[in-house]
């Protein structure tokens, strides 16, 4: 039961991370491949401000996802001037910075050593220290952002942004500036994935840079294409099946090391797959 | 041994390195026009290609590194044969093309890593015991001599092939308008898939180089690639002569940058500087 709940729990953080970079690649035709860069910052800020300040789980989390939107902010401001492969590569690049960031600026972040001893959530008498009960807040929050995600994507706001995936330059003549649009939906993903963050350093209660590598954001974004584009359904199945696959290689028997390696090669061959045959993804409205 | 001919040495050798993965890359962005991320998992291949038939199965040192090169060659034929061409057939974007090209270089990662474990190995008989030679006050190494006279003389080897062959202005035909180059009667799909085992035949080698150098993981090539594509973009993409320039560049700003700083920082620095040239200098330094 234990282990259900844990995987529970990391389904609800890779859906609400897949959710917010569906935002950017899916709806709008961004490939952003910097999302675990997102990621870190939420989880980062949470696990500082709770183990040197003593703060509460939620104002910390308020802070993560500012900093991060933040962040996503000057990160956008730059990657705006790029399209399509390049938009990738440039944005991929600010995922190695921040990793960097986050691996050598050790006063703030003990670098390598990580920070361990990271507190469980709780609001006065009510603590979120047990399993369930987290797994209670994870789903909570996962709602939250599926309802906000939806929302976003069925307003007219949303509907500009599948316009400038479809074509920037109609949507440009009728007077919308399609820079400010790309960077507040940019900003957006961004402190969603600061969510997430904030609920990985709380559950694990201890991180360390190397989670927050491009792996991280290349997994996300199979997560999202195999669930497909444009489509949270998707992202959500997404999830649920990418993160199950390892531990089902696990009940086939499987060593660990080597489930870990064959998650990758099936979500590598995965991904060739539904490039060759259905680029949308599964549930997905959008090819790349 | 002082401190700046040492640098000056180290960039050096870089900069042969990310020269050998930015030909390669280059000569294949130059003809498809996409980026091709599986190209990293070339090197891979043709390092762990000498570890097995050298080490493993006690072959010699010689056909050990032909077949590794003739196998980084054969797979990335492969990789054309059964993804890339049948893509192109179905005008895929070039967004499509590099998630398929990730995809390959992440399942091919995790076999190689299945294969033969995460582990570090080395393909140097005896660490420490190769040639030292001491050159204006800076330590080169034999294999690092090696690793300056094979890029300049692959260099050079591709210049005369794509200058004075046929074959040479096929390619250029090509990288000027697939389309077109068809239609006056090359027999395009013929000349890529050359393109792609010549490319990845000089990855795979780039690989043994670094197999030599400072050993191989599975984990190398999205390193290895990562330069290769930043030294191309710097130097000038789809230009040979850029791709070796915008490697020694690298390499010198790379160690040079950590003078003063952590070398942990190499990474962020070279990302960085892709950045401002993406931003401000997007054709390179020797635009095509």
């Amino acid at each position: 039961m234990e282990y259900l709940i844990h995987l529970a729990i990391l389904f609800a953080i890779y859906a609400i991370l897949s959710l917010g970079l569906n935002l950017v690649v899916g709806y709008t035709g961004l490939l952003s491949v910097t999302h675990a860069a997102f990621y870190g910052v939420g989880a980062y800020t949470t696990a500082i401000l709770l183990t040197r300040s003593g703060w509460n789980f939620f104002p910390a989390l308020i802070i993560g996802m500012i900093l991060s939107g933040i962040i996503a902010l000057l990160i956008g401001l730059v990657l705006s001037k790029f399209k399509e492969d390049y938009y990738a590569l440039a944005s991929l690049g600010f995922n190695i910075i921040v990793y960097s960031i986050l691996l050598n600026w050790q006063k703030l972040t003990r670098g390598p050593l990580g920070i361990p001893g990271i507190s469980r959530p709780s609001i006065g008498s009510l603590s979120f220290s047990e399993n369930w009960m987290f797994l209670l807040l994870a789903l909570i929050l996962l709602v939250i952002v599926y309802y906000l995600s939806r929302f976003l994507v069925r307003s007219s706001f949303g509907r500009v942004l599948k316009a400038i995936r479809e074509d920037e330059g109609a949507i440009k003549i009728f007077g919308y500036n399609v820079n400010v649009y790309k960077l507040t939906i940019f900003v957006i993903g961004a402190m969603l994935a600061a969510v997430a963050g904030s609920l990985f350093a709380t559950y694990i209660t201890f991180i360390d840079p190397s989670t927050f590598t491009i792996d991280e954001s290349i997994f996300v974004l199979a997560i999202i294409i195999l669930g497909g584009l444009a489509n949270l359904k998707g992202s959500i199945i997404g999830a649920l099946i990418l993160v199950l696959l390892p531990e089902a290689l696990r009940f086939l028997g499987l060593p660990n090391d080597i489930a870990a390696q064959m998650r990758q090669v099936i979500y590598g061959v995965i991904l060739i797959l539904l490039m060759l045959f259905r680029p949308q993804g599964m549930m997905g409205e959008y090819k790349l | 041994m002082s401190l700046v001919p040492q640098l000056i040495m180290n960039s050096l050798i870089a900069g042969a390195i990310y020269s050998l993965m930015a030909l390669g890359f280059n000569l294949i962005y130059g003809t498809t026009k996409f980026f091709n991320l599986a190209h990293g998992a070339m090197a891979v291949v043709g390092g762990y290609g000498v570890y097995y038939f050298s080490k493993m199965l006690g072959w010699n040192l010689t056909s050990a590194i032909i077949l590794g090169i003739a196998l980084a060659g054969v797979l990335g034929w492969l990789l054309d044969r059964f993804i890339f061409l049948p893509l192109r057939r179905r005008k895929a974007t070039n967004t499509i093309t590099l998630v398929a090209s990730l995809g390959a270089f992440t399942a091919i990662q995790a076999i190689v890593a299945i294969l033969f474990t995460s582990q570090f190995q080395t393909l140097d008989k005896n660490t420490g015991t190769s040639k030292i030679y001491e050159v204006l006050g800076g330590i080169i190494t034999e294999t690092q001599v090696v690793i300056l006279v094979s890029g300049l003389i692959i260099m050079g080897a591709l210049v005369l092939l794509l200058k004075y062959t046929m074959f040479g202005k096929a390619v250029k035909a090509i990288g000027d308008d697939e389309s077109v180059a068809k239609i006056i009667g090359i027999n395009t799909d013929k000349i890529i898939a050359k393109v792609f085992l010549i490319g990845s035949a000089i990855a795979g080698w780039a690989g043994i180089m670094v197999g030599f150098d400072t050993g191989l993981e599975p984990t190398i090539g999205m390193n290895l690639l990562l330069k290769g594509i930043i030294a191309s973009i710097i130097g000038g993409i789809g230009n040979i002569y850029g791709a070796v320039l915008g490697a020694f560049l690298l390499g010198f700003a790379e160690n040079f940058g950590i003078w003063k700083i952590s070398s942990e920082w190499k990474d962020a620095i070279a990302f960085g500087i892709l950045i401002i040239f993406l931003i401000f200098r997007p054709q390179g330094i020797l635009k095509k």
